[in-house]
């Protein structure tokens, strides 16, 4: 069941086109992946579907009805945002104490564990914190909020690796006791891969993708071995990249895992990072070759 | 009404900056007054001194209630609040807080005149043209101008939400246009009798009172329809 969703929706500032005709849905009880370069359009499709923004035109709805100024909506619904403002005067335990206040499964236990497993001070003004810590407020309120629609953007800015993976885990972990709809917007695409069911992949304002993450992975592979051998292979498939490297060569195609490969070829599922970057670039009409000396990129 | 009340005790987390600065303000604006008063009071006896640092609460009320809308909506609005329940909240918070300033107000001009002005015949809380025999009149009249200046405050907020430094300038300067223009009119048409009369004529309960919560709630009004559409 899609819990939140857009059809035909535009977003227009003046000349400039924000959002054009995205059609996207977010299944119920699933983590997704709202993928895209900075600019894409990611942050203005989770406002409208938030009710903070307002669209041009097409239609919006969640669970059921219009998202905006409808209180029975947006009380289901948990928006993390990297740039989130907080009163200037408020600490952080005010800061979850407003959150405890507005969401009904909020869950003090859970946020109290997690500023604990995060080191945060509970008593200093949020100003003066760091900016991972900052961010650190935000996903608390993310996670023991429990909204049943959870929108996490970018919420790991000036987080370091091991705080990062702190925190998938514990998505993870409470997602898995309480399910929920989860969005997660992000472009580091590595890390976040083996989380997320779903991808919807945005750039200029359009949705170039929108489709299982298993599918997705199963849609493509990279074939490496010796040029001809290589060549002879990919003869029959749809070529989205290659690159040479001396006499050998490494190209990706569309299609699943080949059941028998020659011996001489290896193949592989290609990254969802490397789909999702290719797949901007062909939407970009950029096609790349990678040099065949030094790896330096050439753009034609 | 769970979640509006809900909403306005988020705006009420940090209560003793909320409510406490202000009164901050006055309690210092009011020592002030004393010491200046008990120094001066031997050299300059004539008449009954009175100040208007009273006004200094009011229009710290604004500023709090400028930083609601810039600090707290964008704050709310993070946390799945619509713009209809945080409004309402607000009005909740600007109504009580009006309430409990003007009843406080109140007081303490019992207190000043049943001390002879401090003890030096000051009159800081009891201003000439406030003062009323009715204490519910008197109440009303203190409490009109908080609503006043909190509502100004809240709708400037929103307009600087929207629209930035450049739409606070266009009001700022719009208003003092609309100032000049009427000064121009009045003069023209030598009207400036009329209008000081009519100031006059006006009973205090008009003047204080009812003119103020009237245009109290034409800037709630303005702000209600401004936060409509304002992105947080």
């Amino acid at each position: 069941m899609t819990v939140a969703g857009m059809s035909g929706v535009s977003k227009r500032y003046g000349d400039t086109v924000a959002l054009d005709d995205v059609s996207l849905g977010f299944t119920e009880n699933r983590i997704h992946g709202l993928l895209g370069r900075n600019g894409a359009g990611k942050t203005t499709i989770m406002q409208i579907l938030t009710g903070q923004n307002f669209e041009t035109s097409g239609n919006v709805k969640v669970f059921g009805e219009h998202p905006y100024e409808n209180d029975r909506v947006l009380r289901d619904v948990c928006f993390i945002k990297e740039s989130q403002k907080y009163p200037d005067m408020f600490a952080v335990h005010h800061a979850l104490t407003a959150a405890s206040l507005v969401y009904d499964n909020w869950d003090a236990e859970l946020a109290e564990e997690l500023v604990e497993e995060f080191a945060l001070p509970l008593k200093r003004r949020i100003r003066k914190l760091s900016r991972g810590q900052m961010s650190t407020v935000g996903i608390i309120i993310g996670l023991a909020s429990r909204a049943p629609l959870t929108f996490f953007d970018e919420p790991y800015l000036g987080l370091d690796a091991v705080a990062r993976h702190r925190f998938y885990d514990r998505l993870l972990a409470d997602y898995a006791e309480h399910p929920r709809t989860i969005v997660l917007s992000t472009h580091l695409i590595d890390e976040i891969s083996d989380l997320i069911e779903h991808v919807t992949l945005v750039d200029k304002g359009r949705v170039l993708l929108d489709e299982d993450t298993d599918k997705l992975r199963a849609s493509a592979v990279t074939v490496t071995g010796p040029a001809r051998a290589v060549e002879e292979f990919a003869a029959n498939h749809t070529e989205l990249q290659r690159e040479q490297l001396g006499g050998f060569l490494r190209v990706t195609l569309s299609g699943a895992l080949p059941e028998r490969t020659p011996e001489d070829l290896h193949v592989e599922p290609v990254s969802l990072q490397q789909l999702v970057v290719q797949t901007t670039r062909q939407a970009t009409g950029e096609q790349t070759f990678v040099g065949a000396a030094n790896d330096k990129e050439t753009h034609s | 009404m769970r979640r509006l009340l809900n909403v306005s005790r988020i705006q009420l987390i940090n209560i003793p900056v909320v409510f406490g600065l202000p009164l901050l303000v006055l309690g210092l604006a009011f020592l002030a007054n004393l010491a200046i008063f008990a120094m001066i009071s031997d050299s300059a006896q004539q008449g009954e001194p009175a100040s208007g640092a009273i006004m200094s609460i009011y229009f710290v009320l604004l500023s709090v209630h400028l930083q609601t809308m810039t600090q707290f909506f964008p704050f709310a609005a993070g946390l799945s609040v619509t713009r209809r329940t945080f409004f309402g909240a607000t009005t909740l918070v600007v109504l009580g807080q009006s309430l409990v300033y003007g009843t406080l107000l109140t007081l303490l001009k019992l207190v000043e005149s049943g001390t002879d002005g401090w003890g030096m015949g000051l009159r800081f809380f009891g201003l000439p043209f406030l003062v009323q025999d009715n204490p519910l009149l008197q109440l009303l009249i203190y409490t009109a101008p908080f609503l006043l200046l909190s509502f100004i405050g809240v709708w400037v907020g929103i307009v600087f939400k929207r629209w930035g430094q450049p739409g606070v300038y266009t009001v700022v300067i719009s208003v003092g246009l609309l100032a000049v223009l009427f000064a121009f009119l009045i003069t023209w048409r030598e009207w400036w009798a009329s209008v000081g009369a009519f100031f006059v004529e006006q009973p205090p309960l008009a003047l204080l009172f009812a003119y103020p919560l009237g245009l109290a709630a034409v800037f709630a009004a303005a702000g209600y329809l401004t936060i409509r559409r304002a992105i947080p």
